[in-house]
C-alpha cells in the first residue's frame, strides 16, 4: 500500500475491527444478561466452545489493532518530543502484542483442557 | 519529512482554548477520544481479570466477590460509560461514512444523541449497581 493510502488503511482497520468488536460485545452482553447466575462452569463452557473461543481470540487481536490505531493518533497529536514519541509508541505496540498473545494462549489452553 | 517537522515546530503556538467554540460534536469527539484512552489504560486490569477468571473456581469466586466492593463498582460504572460512549460515537461515525446525518444541523443533533445515550446507560447501570 502506498504512503498516501496509509491513512485510508488505518481508517479501514478501525471500522472493520470496531464493527466486529461491537457485535461481539453485544453477544457477550446478551449471554450475561440472559443467564441467571454465571457460575465458573458456565463461564468456562462459554469460552471453550470452539466458535466462541476463536471469536474471543479474534476479538483480542482486533482490540490490539483498534487500540494501536487510536493510541497512535493520540500520541502523534499530543507528543511533540521525537524521542518520547518513539519510546511511547514502541511501548504501546509491545504491550498490545504481548497482551493479545497472552490472552490467546489462555484461550488455547482452555480449548485443549476442557 | 524531518525538515518539515522542524519547520512546523518553529511556528508559534497561541491556542487560547477560551477563544475556540466547542459545539456538541466537538465535546462528543473529545469524549470519544478520552473514553478510548481510558479503555486502553484499563486494558491490563481486564486482561488480568480474564486470565484469573479462567484459572480455577476459587479465583473465579474471589473475583465475583471483589466485584461487590463499591470502589470496583464505581470503576466499572465509569468504564461502562466510556465503552457506551465510544460505542455510540463509533456508530455515529459509521453513519457519517455512508453520508447519514452529514449536514451541519443533523451532525449536532446526532452528537447530542450520542452524549445522551451514554448518560442513559450510565444512569441505568448505576441504578443496577448501587440500588
Amino acid at each position: 500500500m502506498s504512503y498516501q493510502a496509509k491513512g485510508l488503511q488505518a481508517w479501514f482497520f478501525q471500522r472493520v475491527t470496531g464493527l466486529f468488536m461491537a457485535c461481539y460485545t453485544l453477544y457477550v452482553l446478551w449471554l450475561v444478561l440472559s443467564t441467571e447466575v454465571v457460575s465458573y462452569q458456565i463461564w468456562l463452557a462459554w469460552f471453550s466452545h470452539p466458535l466462541m473461543n476463536a471469536a474471543t481470540g479474534l476479538f483480542f487481536i482486533q482490540l490490539a489493532v483498534h487500540a494501536w490505531v487510536g493510541m497512535r493518533d493520540i500520541v502523534l497529536d499530543y507528543m511533540t518530543n521525537d524521542t518520547l514519541r518513539f519510546l511511547t509508541l514502541t511501548f504501546i505496540s509491545f504491550f498490545l502484542i504481548m497482551s493479545s498473545l497472552e490472552t490467546i494462549r489462555t484461550l488455547f489452553l482452555l480449548s485443549v483442557n476442557v | 519529512m524531518y525538515l518539515l517537522n522542524k519547520q512546523l515546530k518553529k511556528r508559534p503556538k497561541n491556542l487560547n482554548l477560551r477563544s475556540v467554540k466547542f459545539p456538541m460534536s466537538a465535546i462528543m469527539s473529545v469524549g470519544h477520544r478520552a473514553a478510548g484512552l481510558l479503555l486502553f489504560l484499563s486494558l491490563p486490569y481486564f486482561i488480568y481479570l480474564f486470565q484469573l477468571s479462567m484459572a480455577n473456581e476459587t479465583e473465579f469466586m474471589q473475583i465475583k466477590a471483589e466485584l461487590q466492593s463499591p470502589v470496583i463498582k464505581l470503576f466499572f460504572l465509569i468504564i461502562i460509560w466510556a465503552f457506551a460512549h465510544h460505542f455510540f460515537a463509533g456508530i455515529r461515525y459509521f453513519l457519517l461514512d455512508v453520508d447519514i446525518g452529514i449536514d451541519k444541523k443533523w451532525a449536532q443533533k446526532t452528537a447530542a444523541l450520542v452524549m445522551i445515550s451514554g448518560f442513559i446507560i450510565f444512569f441505568i447501570v448505576s441504578i443496577f449497581l448501587f440500588l
